[in-house]
């Protein structure tokens, strides 16, 4: 492993944890911790991302384990990315919007499984207040779970692949040059 | 030789009083890793609640007893949110508890996964308490292991904290600069570009001089890693440490065949 991805990987890894504090302080209703993933899969390909998503996991799971269970929604997400960095899917806001709308169907549908098998429609609070208001309103568990899980992942995937689409274009190209995916990303 | 020579390998970590920061690194990896296990193979809703005693016996015992109460902050709302969608929501047959009329399903269930919550995150929380990062690094280096992998993971708990304290700073500066992030979720949503996009630029600026101070050090060079390091304290492996991993290995093991048995008994 190169220097440069040694140091990324953890940068990415913080950036996933410390963005979800500023979301906090936003009072959003998205969680925004797959940031470094998909700019880690973006910037350095589909390896850099997945062991950022799987680093990302284990470090939240050292908090609670519970978290260790949904480790395969992270790394699905980063060779979603990596694949849509090939693609050139990050080269405008619109385009990015929409392959992360796509990527959250995939994701929420893959958590939703995850979150009724093993935890039984609990998790973290957001998406847990969510299911409980779809249940209270005579949606079966089943059906809460997979809607909550489908409604906050595609809004917090899509804002995701925005964000990390204007981090792209923003970066100078001395920066983006370093990277080997990068300047594809963005289809320069 | 320097003044300030490291401790012996066999010296307890300083200021460590509890059994869970004086044990060797990777054990209580593999006792929080058995009780995520167990609280899965256990039968509910009686098999995780007796494992979450039993974790907060041996978090009280081992010296990170502040794990529990952390542990309990985290859990509540959880708690809660298994009562209401299993207990009060619940289908199949009611009980009666005081003026509700609850799914005796869904209550049983709302325990088991409560149990399974509390040991999961209490063992968690102790693991982090006793997480010393250059102890791991040493017992990494000492087994022999590529540094990379613990590398990783050592700098990435430096780098959160860090990160963490600059997306404060960052806010303070752009609320200072006139931002406005209450309102409607509209308008939260649009402060969302001008208090995240400076923290993910400023991280990825910062990734150029680290990878550089790493290239000077040699981690690039061809050949690194061929060479085992030698850690100079490395932290002490003892028939302990070793009876307690294999101890862990062997319940999840015995809860597993005892699953598997209880199952082809049903078919």
């Amino acid at each position: 492993m190169s220097p440069r991805l040694l140091v990324l990987i953890p940068t990415a890894v913080a950036l996933n944890l410390a963005v979800g504090q500023l979301v906090a302080a936003l009072g959003l209703p998205v969680y925004l911790d797959t940031i470094g993933t998909l700019l880690a899969a973006a910037l350095a390909g589909p390896w850099a991302g997945v062991v950022t998503g799987v680093v990302s996991q284990v470090v939240a799971g050292l908090g609670n384990y519970m978290w260790l269970a949904f480790t395969p929604i992270q790394v699905l997400i980063a060779l979603c990315a990596a694949l849509i960095a090939w693609r050139r899917g990050f080269a405008s806001a619109p385009l990015a919007l929409g392959w992360g709308a796509i990527v959250g169907l995939l994701a929420g549908a893959a958590s939703a499984l995850i979150n009724y098998v093993f935890f039984k429609g609990v998790t973290a609070t957001g998406v847990t207040a969510v299911t409980t208001l779809l249940r209270g309103i005579g949606f079966t568990l089943p059906q809460a779970v997979v809607l909550a899980s489908l409604l906050t992942d595609v809004l917090d995937k899509a804002l995701a692949f925005l964000l990390v689409a204007l981090t792209l274009l923003a970066l100078p190209n001395r920066l983006l040059g370093r990277f080997p995916w990068a300047l594809r990303a963005i289809g320069r | 030789m320097s003044a300030r020579r490291a401790p012996a390998a066999t010296a307890p970590v300083a200021g460590a009083v509890g059994l869970a920061l004086r044990a060797h690194p990777f054990t209580p990896f593999v006792v929080a890793l058995a009780v995520a296990l167990l609280a899965f193979l256990l039968p509910g809703p009686w098999g995780p609640v007796a494992l979450y005693g039993v974790v907060l016996a041996l978090a009280g015992a081992t010296g990170v007893g502040g794990a529990a109460r952390t542990a309990l902050l985290v859990c509540l709302p959880l708690w809660l949110f298994l009562f209401l969608l299993h207990g009060v929501l619940g289908e199949g047959p009611r009980v009666a508890a005081g003026p509700l009329r609850l799914s005796a399903a869904g209550l049983a269930l709302a325990l088991a996964q409560a149990g399974r919550f509390g040991a999961i995150a209490t063992a968690s929380l102790g693991l982090l308490r006793a997480f010393r990062p250059s102890r791991f690094l040493d017992a990494a280096a000492a087994r022999g292991w590529p540094f990379h992998l613990p590398y990783l993971l050592v700098a990435t708990l430096q780098a959160g904290p860090r990160l963490r304290h600059r997306a404060g700073l960052v806010l303070e500066a752009q609320r200072t600069r006139g931002l406005r992030y209450g309102g409607s979720p509209l308008a939260r949503l649009r402060a969302l570009g001008p208090v995240v996009l400076p923290l993910v630029l400023g991280a990825l600026a910062e990734v150029d001089d680290r990878a550089m101070a790493l290239e000077t050090r040699g981690l690039g060079a061809a050949g690194h890693g061929a060479v085992a390091r030698t850690p100079l304290d490395p932290p002490r492996d003892t028939a302990g440490d070793r009876l307690v991993r294999w101890g862990a290995a062997l319940a999840v093991l015995a809860a597993l065949v005892w699953r598997v048995l209880a199952w082809r008994a049903a078919r």
